[in-house]
């Protein structure tokens, strides 16, 4: 009996080292939630743009110029993936033996990394993805598929396809920072793979806050925070 | 408590009070055990309001996509997941991808917070997690059936495991310009299957009914 509770015990020690610890409330540095390409977050290809095909390109530019009214993060749909991680917004992880749960303040969104092993769901058009991860020494790894084209990757226009597919690395690099990084690949939109990277921050003592949608007299929708106004 | 769960009493989503079957709405008791009639004890002017709403009933403010608030977030017949981790309960709903995440180290409710899920607080009586809202902001339904609260509205509720695949959810409503007293609801919970999965659930621009959610759960070829 007491041999089997000392086998336990080991072999719980050796599941914990074999894994990271992401859990607490974070929140992104820098500006990635602007405009992708000025933010200097893109880490692959070296020269920092997002290799675009040609008439992707016009797209952005259209969306650029409409941004004010077609941005939807501004109407407050939920931002997608990797832009939820950029934002300039708070998220808190959890974790269990299950998944790793990601709540992002922004639009209450919720993503569940589902450690099990099993496949997507296929062909379904999720605003935030369907996530399958897998923790590679104290990196989370996780490959998210099965995405909505109604989503964009920043502020400035930047957007994808249903055809994305993200692959993200969480690595707890300090107490106080996780790296973050995505690979984007979207071979309607994009000639090849590419790579962003941000530092996600620590927030001690932080709690979440909600943020949620109104629609004004005009029919125009609107981030509302938690204040006496918004009784 | 880990894992997913949905309310065993499909018929209080569409009124938490005895209610005879209609056109898509199954019949059901009441779930307010106290008062002891089974009946919400409104205020007169709140019963009149009640009325209005039922007679408006596309008013639902889950049918424009809004968070359920609480005690609503337990009833739809539509799964949630239950995540213990650390000094953290959290109870993360499949539609309208409402979600609380609440502390459970002592930490004071925050103030001048006013939101549709509130500011809950949590603790444990033995094996019973009792959670404080408060910081409700008052624009949510109990039910699709108009019954409803302001922002005066306070809930303790006690979660209980009474067997393994059972979670007794019990709440006890107060808000003193709605009724003439607090009254409690209670609602079982059941374990859905080991692999059950939270498919994501969101709404699209301009559509304003339950029946047009983009419910992922209905396109899943199953």
């Amino acid at each position: 009996m007491r041999i089997r509770l000392l086998c336990l015990l080991a072999s719980g020690a050796v599941l914990h080292a074999a894994t990271g610890d992401l859990r607490g409330v974070w929140k992104a540095d820098g500006k990635a939630y602007l405009n992708l390409e000025t933010a200097g977050v893109i880490v692959d290809p070296p020269s920092g743009k997002i290799p675009y095909r040609p008439e992707a390109r016009i797209r952005v530019a259209e969306n650029f110029a409409k941004r004010a009214s077609a941005d939807p993060d501004a109407r407050c749909f939920q931002p997608g993936v990797p832009r939820a991680t950029g934002l300039p917004y708070r998220l808190q992880i959890l974790e269990n033996a299950r998944a790793v749960y990601i709540v992002y303040e922004r639009a209450h969104s919720y993503r569940i990394l589902y450690l099990d092993g099993r496949p997507h769901n296929d062909g379904l058009p999720y605003t935030m993805g369907d996530s399958r991860a897998h923790w590679e020494g104290s990196t989370l790894v996780a490959d998210v598929a099965s995405f909505s084209d109604q989503t964009w990757l920043d502020g400035a226009g930047h957007y994808h396809s249903d055809q994305l597919h993200v692959v993200e690395r969480y690595t707890r690099t300090s107490p106080e920072t996780i790296a973050y990084e995505a690979t984007i690949e979207d071979p309607t939109v994009f000639t090849a793979p590419w790579k962003l990277r941000v530092t996600l921050r620590r927030q001690p003592g932080a709690e979440l806050t909600e943020d949620e949608c109104e629609v004004d007299s005009n029919g125009a929708r609107h981030h509302v925070a938690p204040s006496k106004d918004s009784k | 408590m880990q894992g997913v769960w949905q309310s065993a009493v499909i018929s209080a989503a569409f009124d938490v009070q005895a209610h005879e079957a209609d056109d898509q709405i199954p019949a059901g008791p009441s779930v307010i055990v106290d008062p002891p009639d089974g009946k919400l004890p409104y205020l007169p002017e709140a019963a009149k309001q009640a009325k209005l709403n039922w007679d408006q009933r596309d008013r639902d403010p889950v049918g424009y996509c809004h968070p359920h608030g609480v005690p609503r977030q337990l009833v739809p017949p539509f799964p949630l997941e239950v995540v213990q981790d650390g000094d953290y309960f959290a109870i993360l709903s499949e539609t309208e991808h409402s979600v609380r995440v609440i502390p459970l180290n002592g930490r004071p409710h925050r103030k001048n917070y006013w939101a549709w899920m509130g500011d809950s607080r949590g603790h444990w009586e033995r094996d019973t997690l009792v959670v404080d809202v408060s910081g409700l902001n008052g624009k949510t339904w109990l039910d699709q059936a108009g019954n409803f609260v302001d922002e005066n509205e306070k809930v303790v509720e006690r979660f209980t495991m009474t067997g393994p695949d059972r979670i007794l959810y019990e709440a006890t409503v107060s808000d003193p310009t709605v009724y003439s007293r607090p009254w409690t609801m209670r609602i079982p919970l059941a374990r859905r299957p080991k692999n059950t999965e939270l498919i994501e659930y969101d709404c699209v621009e301009g559509e304003r009914d339950v029946v047009h959610h983009q419910n992922l759960q209905r396109q899943r070829a199953k």
